[in-house]
């Protein structure tokens, strides 16, 4: 493997993160809050250790399977670790492991907390915590590599391990440009939710914060109750469910609508796929709970920001949905495996994945009754590959393994069985709260520290679509072979 | 400068490697999915899966705006086709490999009517080639650069006299030449003083001709001209073809081997005076008969690389003076050079080369690539205010993978030091390993620099992608 090149990305992948500290930054000095000197002093940290590194001398830049895979991985934890610092440095949160898990769930746009009382902690620090969502949405390597000159070839590996969906296809023939489309994409949605959020009577501030939260398909909030605390207005809530839902949309129909070519957009099988599963949950909650809000609008409302906030893996609430009927509550379970489409900032199987393994199944049926058909399964009228169908079916298996596995070692804590359960669905889909302990009103502090390690990982399995650091987790992969 | 290329086998692959690494974006096109994913796991490109032959494909694509279509499937009638099309629908310029001998006549019709640019014949080529190597009648193997003031040269180490085991500052070199590379084992490496030549190493040597027949008489390398008489060629298939006729053409007497009876008819039937004999080239006895120790030299263009390898070991032994063997896949450059063979050519590093040649038209002048594209070497006129103009060589930073072999200032060679100035205008022979192509733009084209430049250029890049 070559080392230093991998050391050299991930120097200026650190460096990358120091300039993201400085809008924090900026923002507590603006208010003269103590939390400056916690920035000022991570900010010296990752110079200190990033310029060195990125300064090391090269022999070669030729970026492989491995050496892109040791990136991606070692990159988010690396950056997970020092974004962490802020949190202890300012006192927001002492534990080391405790401000570990906010921020691996801030980077990886779950939005799981163990913060108890968000209220209390300066602007800078909650500017910091949803600003993660926003880098870590997109892919932080994905960024780096819009900006940095030419990784190149390696360039396309990393791509493909950071963003989420079984088939990462590139827009444009390079991949640096590929990047900057996305992050253009990107970027224009946030300022356009901003300005609307403003428009709708919050600060900017606080705009900006739940913006990050929007669009990343995050979850973090800068108040305890989540959005129910803008419950007075339902223009605000609308407009968050409808940024939630276009940030679960794969980002290259953007691109595709900007082209122009909007029956792409609107005959790809996902996307379709997408908003039916949207509109049949929200239209089965609405009718599950009829009554238990003062209009029928108003039940509409809730459960379309539910669904919108599930199905994205976003987290915000508006209702404690842990109140509601079974039957809406297993709606809402289900969701957490099905997830945003693929390229999209939202995290859990995405909806493509499953789509396939339903022609897949529909496939098997049709082989019982016709042998010898040959049915090809197809998407958007192109053909999968059997490659593509073997790695989405293993990649099913290997999620509810993982799931299994998470729920029995979660178990051993003494929590109920929906607390355990809906813990690992909801850090392992990225999406935060869970039911019952885990729920809305509910946060993760409880916890003890193997369980939140754990949880951590799962947040990075569930960000990394799995494979990526299962490979790392093979003794082979540092055998030099 | 947008590049759609059709067809991603050998040729398109190296195609497509050769103008990714500039700043352009390529697309490639296959209906294969095994050969696009072997193009988009080393290559930084797009790759489609598609029938490129297909009118809505090629619109998909924006061929209205693309710069240049590169056509190079296995049909030469769809390749034909597509480059039309291309041309029809506002692409700017359209080149297509076309290798079938019944259209050698009609070339001006397909350019000029059917509006084709180049048309790329990797058959025709290779035979061109040969040709000239064998009808040069140098010693040893050269290739020729400012219209042939310069040359580059290589040497089998063990071939010359005392030269191994020394290290290339102990080497006494009367006249001024320059060692640029030593290929070992199939690899490029870039020599100092201190590198110590073993007998298993390939030396590439620039200098003025007479400059380096001088120094090939010194170390005792073959220095005699001998023209070539008799050929024997086993193989009739397009190559072998071409190259019989340009062979009879200069009065050289030849001799085909050909397995397939149909095949041999027509190709008596299409040349004159080359005997043609029919039976398999790797039958020992059949070419003992023929006399193969007689001849002066011997071409292997059959079908297959390991055939044409093995049956070049044979001609060796018999003593035939020159062997050439035609190689396509570059997995088996590497070995080649331990096998004494003298000079293998690959058809796909020819004929990539002469379409990067007519596609860099006025920047470079020539280009050729050693061991499989592991290194080029191009001939640069140097253009006004770029980086390498006015400033000593030592101090203008180049990486380690690029050396300027010669600079010719009107007519006059100089093969430069650490001191030497290169004027606007000066013709360049720069040797550059494949990794630091992309740093080439940056010292001999671009203008300005700086980072706004760099944003700048970004921005457009990104504009110009986004109108794909």
């Amino acid at each position: 493997m070559n080392y230093r090149r991998v050391l050299k990305v991930l120097g200026s992948l650190l460096l990358f993160e120091a300039l993201t500290l400085i809008p924090p930054l900026a923002i507590s000095i603006y208010h003269n809050q103590h939390d400056r000197q916690a920035f000022l002093y991570t900010i010296a940290i990752i110079l200190a250790f990033s310029i060195p590194m990125s300064l090391l001398p090269q022999k070669s830049n030729r970026i492989k399977a491995k050496e892109a895979l040791s990136i991606v991985t070692l990159g988010w934890l690396l950056v997970a670790f020092f974004g962490s610092l802020p949190f202890v440095f300012s006192g927001s949160i002492p534990s080391v492991i405790d401000a570990f898990f906010e921020t691996v769930s801030g980077l990886t746009t779950t939005g799981a907390t163990i913060i108890e009382d968000i209220e209390v902690l300066p602007r800078g620090i909650l500017f910091w915590r949803s600003f993660t969502h926003w880098i870590g949405g997109m892919g932080i390597l994905v960024l780096t590599l819009a900006i940095l000159p030419t990784i190149g070839v390696g360039g396309f590996q990393i791509f493909k391990a950071e963003s989420p969906g079984p088939i990462s296809d590139k827009l444009v023939p390079k991949m640096k440009d590929t990047a900057k489309i996305l992050y253009s994409a990107y970027l224009g949605i946030t300022v356009i939710q901003t300005v609307m959020l403003y428009f709708g009577g919050l600060s900017l501030y606080e705009a900006l914060v739940h913006t990050f939260g929007t669009v990343g398909t995050g979850g973090f909030s800068t108040r305890n109750a989540s959005i129910g605390a803008f419950n007075y207005s339902s223009y605000i809530i609308m407009v968050i469910s409808f940024f939630m839902i276009a940030s679960g949309v794969n980002f290259s129909l953007y691109y595709e609508m900007y082209k122009g070519r909007w029956r792409n957009v609107l005959k790809n099988s996902e996307f379709r796929a997408y908003m039916s599963i949207i509109f049949i949950s929200v239209l089965l909650i609405t009718v599950n709970l009829n009554g238990l809000y003062s209009s029928v609008f108003e039940t509409f409302k809730h459960s379309l920001f539910q669904v919108a906030s599930i199905i994205t893996t976003t987290g915000y609430t508006t209702a404690d949905f842990d109140q509601w009927n079974s039957f809406s509550k297993a709606i809402l379970f289900t969701l957490m495996f099905v997830g945003g489409c693929a390229g999209s900032t939202g995290g859990s199987i995405k909806v493509i994945r499953l789509v396939i393994l339903f022609k897949l199944v529909k496939r098997e049926i049709k082989k019982i009754l016709h042998p010898n058909a040959y049915v090809p399964i197809q998407i958007n009228k192109k053909m999968v590959s059997n490659d593509v169908v073997a790695s989405i079916t293993s990649f099913f298996f290997l999620y509810l393994v993982i799931f299994a596995v998470g729920t029995l070692l979660i178990s051993l804590e003494g929590v109920g069985f929906i607390t355990a359960s809906s813990a690992v669905a909801a850090t392992l889909g990225n999406i935060g709260p869970g039911f019952e302990m885990v729920g809305p009103t509910m946060t993760y502090s409880h916890f003890s520290i193997p369980s939140k390690l754990l949880l951590s990982l799962m947040m990075l399995f569930g960000r990394l679509e799995l494979f990526t650091i299962f490979v790392m987790l093979m003794p082979n992969f540092w055998i030099n072979e | 400068m947008y590049v759609i290329i059709v067809g991603a086998g050998k040729l398109g692959y190296k195609l497509a490697e050769s103008f990714s690494h500039v700043n352009n974006n390529v697309v490639i096109v296959d209906t294969d999915n095994g050969a696009l994913q072997r193009v988009s796991n080393h290559i930084d490109l797009l790759t489609v899966k598609a029938n490129g032959v297909k009118l809505s494909v090629l619109e998909e694509l924006g061929v209205k705006n693309a710069d240049l279509l590169i056509s190079v499937t296995s049909s030469d009638e769809t390749n034909m086709l597509i480059c039309t099309t291309a041309k029809k629908l506002g692409c700017k310029r359209v080149i297509a490999r076309i290798r079938n001998p019944e259209y050698g006549n009609q070339m001006d019709f397909v350019k000029n009517k059917l509006e084709i640019d180049y048309i790329a014949n990797p058959e025709l080529e290779t035979a061109k080639e040969i040709t000239k190597y064998l009808l040069k009648g140098d010693a040893i193997h050269m290739e020729d650069f400012a219209r042939g003031k310069v040359v580059m040269a290589d040497f089998r180490v063990n071939s010359l006299n005392n030269m191994k085991g020394k290290k290339l500052k102990e080497l006494e070199i009367s006249k001024p030449v320059l060692i640029v590379a030593i290929s070992r084992d199939g690899e490029m490496i870039i020599p100092h003083g201190d590198t110590e030549l073993t007998q298993r190493d390939i030396i590439y040597v620039i200098g003025e001709k007479e400059n380096i027949n001088t120094f090939s008489k010194f170390w005792g390398a073959p220095v005699e001209r001998k023209h070539v008489k008799k050929a024997m060629i086993l193989g009739g298939g397009k190559a072998g073809f071409y190259l019989a006729r340009k062979l009879i053409a200069s009065g050289v007497s030849v001799k085909i081997i050909e397995r397939n009876k149909e095949r041999c008819k027509y190709l008596v039937e299409e040349l004159n005076n080359a005997l043609v004999i029919q039976g398999d080239a790797t039958d020992q006895q059949l070419i003992l008969d023929e006399n193969i120790s007689d001849m002066d030299a011997l071409i292997l263009l059959t079908g297959y690389d390991e055939e044409n390898l093995l049956l070049s070991l044979l001609g060796k032994k018999y003593g035939v003076s020159k062997v050439i063997a035609k190689v396509s896949r570059p997995n088996y450059i590497p070995i080649i050079e331990q096998l004494g063979i003298d000079v293998a050519i690959n058809p796909i590093m020819i004929t990539a080369g002469g379409i990067l040649r007519y596609v860099q038209g006025g920047k470079v002048e020539s280009i050729s690539m050693l061991l499989g594209g592991q290194a080029e070497v191009l001939e640069i006129i140097a253009p006004n205010n770029s980086k390498v103009i006015g400033v000593p060589l030592s101090k203008l930073e180049l990486p380690k993978g690029i050396i300027i072999g010669a600079i010719v200032d009107n007519g006059k060679v100089t093969i430069p030091n650490g001191n030497s100035i290169i004027n606007p205008g000066n013709r360049l022979v720069v040797f550059c390993l494949q990794s630091e192509i992309s740093s080439l733009d940056k010292y001999f084209y671009r203008t300005k620099g700086g980072l706004l430049d760099e944003l700048q250029k970004s921005f457009k890049g990104l504009r110009k992608s986004a109108s794909i």
